[in-house]
């Protein structure tokens, strides 16, 4: 029996193994953002630009950067993590180590610990040291090496920044991406089995919020459906991890979201002379270099200025949208539960001027006219292939069967409150916030009243005549 | 070559030997002390089988390796022995071990009676256990309806039914009973250091009881594979004195009343 076939086979088993596991490299695991369908139906010049000018996807990338390198835009109102200093005073050491000396605005203070120093601005800008040593008195930051450009005094940096927004990256990646995608699409590997879809945030719309009809989501808003979860969704419940991993992954989630509006903004003005379509029906007239040129003017010239004051429009609304202003509050406290408070509710439901039951139907079972009626599609004025009420995203969706006591939105008396006086952002919930408050507080009573009626209907009143079948016409978002 | 395989066979068994008695000061072992009542029993039905296993283990490989050297260690030419078997010593090997599992079966009745059978849970000062809330399973989520403080949980929802979501608040020191649903697929209530595990069934209402005997946080992990979110369906069990368990279930009573107006809210 000779060893050498044996051996032989030895070493390729392990040349086999070796070779299996070489492939994974950090390389391997590296992501990308997706584009949205509307950059992908412009002219391609348009999309990506020249060597020297900045297209739809260079000005996206310029700004927000690719998951593995991300770019902070210091004007969204995203808290990135860190502290903003100035530097004070860069000195060089007998050996040779530099240390820098930081000055923080009037009323911050300087962290505890610190492990590296982002430079914003200056000849260093874009580059980020490593801190060896840190006297957060002093302010004093002994660096691992000497950048490799002069330092100035005056020069902007970051302690730790980017640390919120990294972190709530890992956290994204591991746990929401493979539902709502990399780039926050809703179209991650496990979407393609839910329904209800996951949220595509790039519209900037959530459905449940507590702010009025005209604003964005509040942070508080994506904080409790992160906590919470949705129930009757796919959306589980993420109440166990700390509350830094909760801000992380909230301020991520805004940081999608405005990359998203941010290219919806951008595409808007472009599509309509630029994408394909147009493209075509152009060429018919005039030729391919001309419209080249002019295509090139804009980009360098209009497009780049306005993309700043894009994103200052987009800043402002998601501002306001945190602050108090924003909040739907009732002007009164809740009306009493009492069965009178739930007739008049049923009395509301039925009336023609509110028509709940068009799409909740007459008992409260979501099954009203408006779900076998089909609707037209507002961007494109076509009718939907199939019947019912579709959301911004055009998926279908079935208006809430109120018997069921499952409220996705939360089943707090104020929570209800809300989904009728702002609507439902996005769906053909429409708002109601020209209704009494004492009215809805009434119809609030009335629905959470609805799971527990011995007979559909009990409360007693009869059904009004019925609203005749039409094709409403969506709310103005 | 043979004293090679023979010493082989030898050695590994040895080696799990040592790494069972090496494994709980390298907490390789339990998670933690029992605490609960039932965990106790449980730890002691365990520890029984265990030590009738080791001694079996140990014999049998003993006499494997030991029947092992004999063949490596034999004259080469020997004849062999011829042996039309022993029938005592199949008897012998088939009574012992069945009198040996009868009694681990039968010594384990009472612990599985006190845990699965209905009528034999424990009474909670003469009374039958408090049932303190509805756990119902979901992918990948526990959510929780607890009754309105002062009144009896009722096997569907109430209209004034309190409902949270991963944490479950229980008293300590007296044996409270959950009802275990699930809202799609099976999965299992499993509090490793309470040592309570009970499969969710849909459509089945199975009610699960445990007595905590310490104040404290507990894992609540699901132990049935549910789908791709399985191994973070995690939860907080959370056992407190009675009083606090009081304080916390009004807490969440005025907050699921919450209307949104700064002044107190009406209460219905």
């Amino acid at each position: 029996m000779s060893r050498t076939p044996s051996l032989n086979l030895l070493v390729l088993a392990f040349l086999l193994s070796v070779a299996a596991v070489s492939g994974c490299s950090d390389s391997a695991f590296n992501t990308s953002f997706v584009y949205s369908a509307g950059t992908l139906d412009l002219m391609p010049e348009a999309q990506n630009g020249t060597k020297d000018i900045d297209g739809v996807k260079a000005l996206l990338d310029k700004r927000f950067g690719d998951p593995q390198h991300l770019e902070a835009w210091l004007k969204m109102p995203v808290d990135f993590g860190g502290t903003m200093t100035t530097v004070g005073e860069m000195t060089t050491a007998e050996n040779g180590i530099p240390v820098v000396k930081l000055d923080v605005e009037e009323g911050k203070s300087l962290p505890e610990k610190a492990g590296s120093i982002q430079f914003v601005s200056g000849a260093c800008a874009g580059e980020t040291v490593e801190i060896s040593g840190w006297n957060a008195e002093t302010g004093e930051a002994t660096l691992a090496v000497v950048p490799s450009q002069s330092v100035a005094s005056g020069d902007i940096c970051f302690v730790d920044g980017g640390t919120v927004i990294q972190s709530g990256r890992v956290l994204y990646m591991r746990h929401c991406s493979h539902c709502h995608g990399t780039s926050g699409d809703g179209n991650g590997p496990t979407a393609r089995y839910l329904t209800p879809k996951p949220r595509d945030y790039r519209n900037g719309v959530f459905k449940f919020t507590s702010t009025n009809d005209m604003s964005k989501a509040a942070r508080e808003d994506v904080l409790r459906v992160v906590k919470y979860g949705i129930p009757g969704t796919y959306m589980p419940s993420f109440l166990l991890m700390t509350d830094e991993e909760h801000h992380a992954i909230v301020e991520y989630v805004r940081f999608l979201t405005l990359r998203g509006e941010f290219e919806r903004k951008l595409v808007a003005e472009l599509s309509s002379d630029y994408s394909k379509a147009a493209l075509d029906s152009r060429l018919k007239d005039e030729k391919k270099a001309d419209i080249l040129k002019e295509l090139n003017e804009f980009l360098a010239d209009d497009l780049k200025e306005s993309a700043n004051s894009l994103g200052d429009e987009l800043a402002e609304i998601w501002a306001t949208s945190d602050s108090e202003g924003a909040l739907v509050v009732p002007s009164i406290t809740r009306i009493p539960d009492s069965s009178e408070s739930r007739r008049r509710g049923r009395e509301l439901y039925l009336s023609k001027a509110l028509n709940c039951a068009d799409c909740h139907g007459i008992d409260g079972a979501g099954n009203g006219p408006q779900t076998i009626a089909f609707e037209k599609n507002p961007t494109t004025s076509e009718l939907y292939n199939e019947p019912g009420l579709h959301d911004v995203w055009d998926n279908l969706n079935q208006p809430r069967n109120l018997q069921l006591g499952m409220y996705r939105g939360g089943r707090r008396p104020i929570d209800l409150f809300r989904r009728i006086h702002a609507g439902i952002k996005g769906s053909r919930m429409p708002s109601f916030k020209n209704t009494p408050h004492e009215d809805i507080w009434n119809i609030v009573n009335y629905i959470l009243s609805v799971p527990f009626e011995t007979e559909p209907g009990g409360t007693g009143i009869a059904p009004s005549a019925a609203a005749a079948a039409t094709v409403t016409a969506p709310p103005a978002n | 070559m043979k004293k090679f395989w023979a010493l082989f066979f030898f050695f590994w068994p040895t080696v799990a030997i040592y790494a069972c008695l090496i494994a709980p000061s390298r907490g390789w072992w339990f998670p933690g002390p029992p605490m609960s009542r039932t965990g106790v029993q449980i730890d002691g039905l365990f520890y029984l089988i265990l030590i009738i296993v080791t001694i079996t283990f140990v014999g049998t490989q003993y006499a494997l390796g030991y029947v092992l050297w004999k063949g490596a260690t034999k004259e080469p030419g020997s004849k062999a022995v011829f042996s039309h078997g022993s029938h005592k010593l199949e008897i012998m090997w088939t009574i012992v071990p069945s009198f040996v599992l009868v009694f681990i079966s039968l010594s384990q009745l009472d612990v599985l009676a006190e845990i699965r059978v209905i009528s034999s849970f424990p009474k909670d000062a003469g009374k039958p256990a408090t049932k303190v809330a509805e756990v119902m399973a979901r992918q990948f989520e526990w959510r929780i309806r607890y009754p309105k403080p002062g009144t009896e949980l009722t096997t569907e929802p109430s209209p004034e039914d309190l409902y949270y979501v991963n944490e479950l608040h229980v008293p300590t020191g007296k044996p409270v009973v959950i009802n275990l649903r699930t809202q799609d697929v099976q999965h299992a209530f499993f509090a490793p250091q309470l040592r309570v595990k009970q499969d969710a069934v849909p459509g089945l209402v199975i009610p699960v009881w445990f007595d905590i005997k310490e104040v404290g946080e507990y894992d609540l992990v699901c132990a049935e594979l549910c789908g791709w979110g399985h191994f973070k369906m995690k939860a907080r069990i959370v056992a407190q004195s009675q009083g606090s368990v009081d304080k916390y279930l009004k807490q969440l009573e005025a907050e699921q009343n919450e209307d949104g107006t700064k002044a107190e809210s009406a209460e219905e």
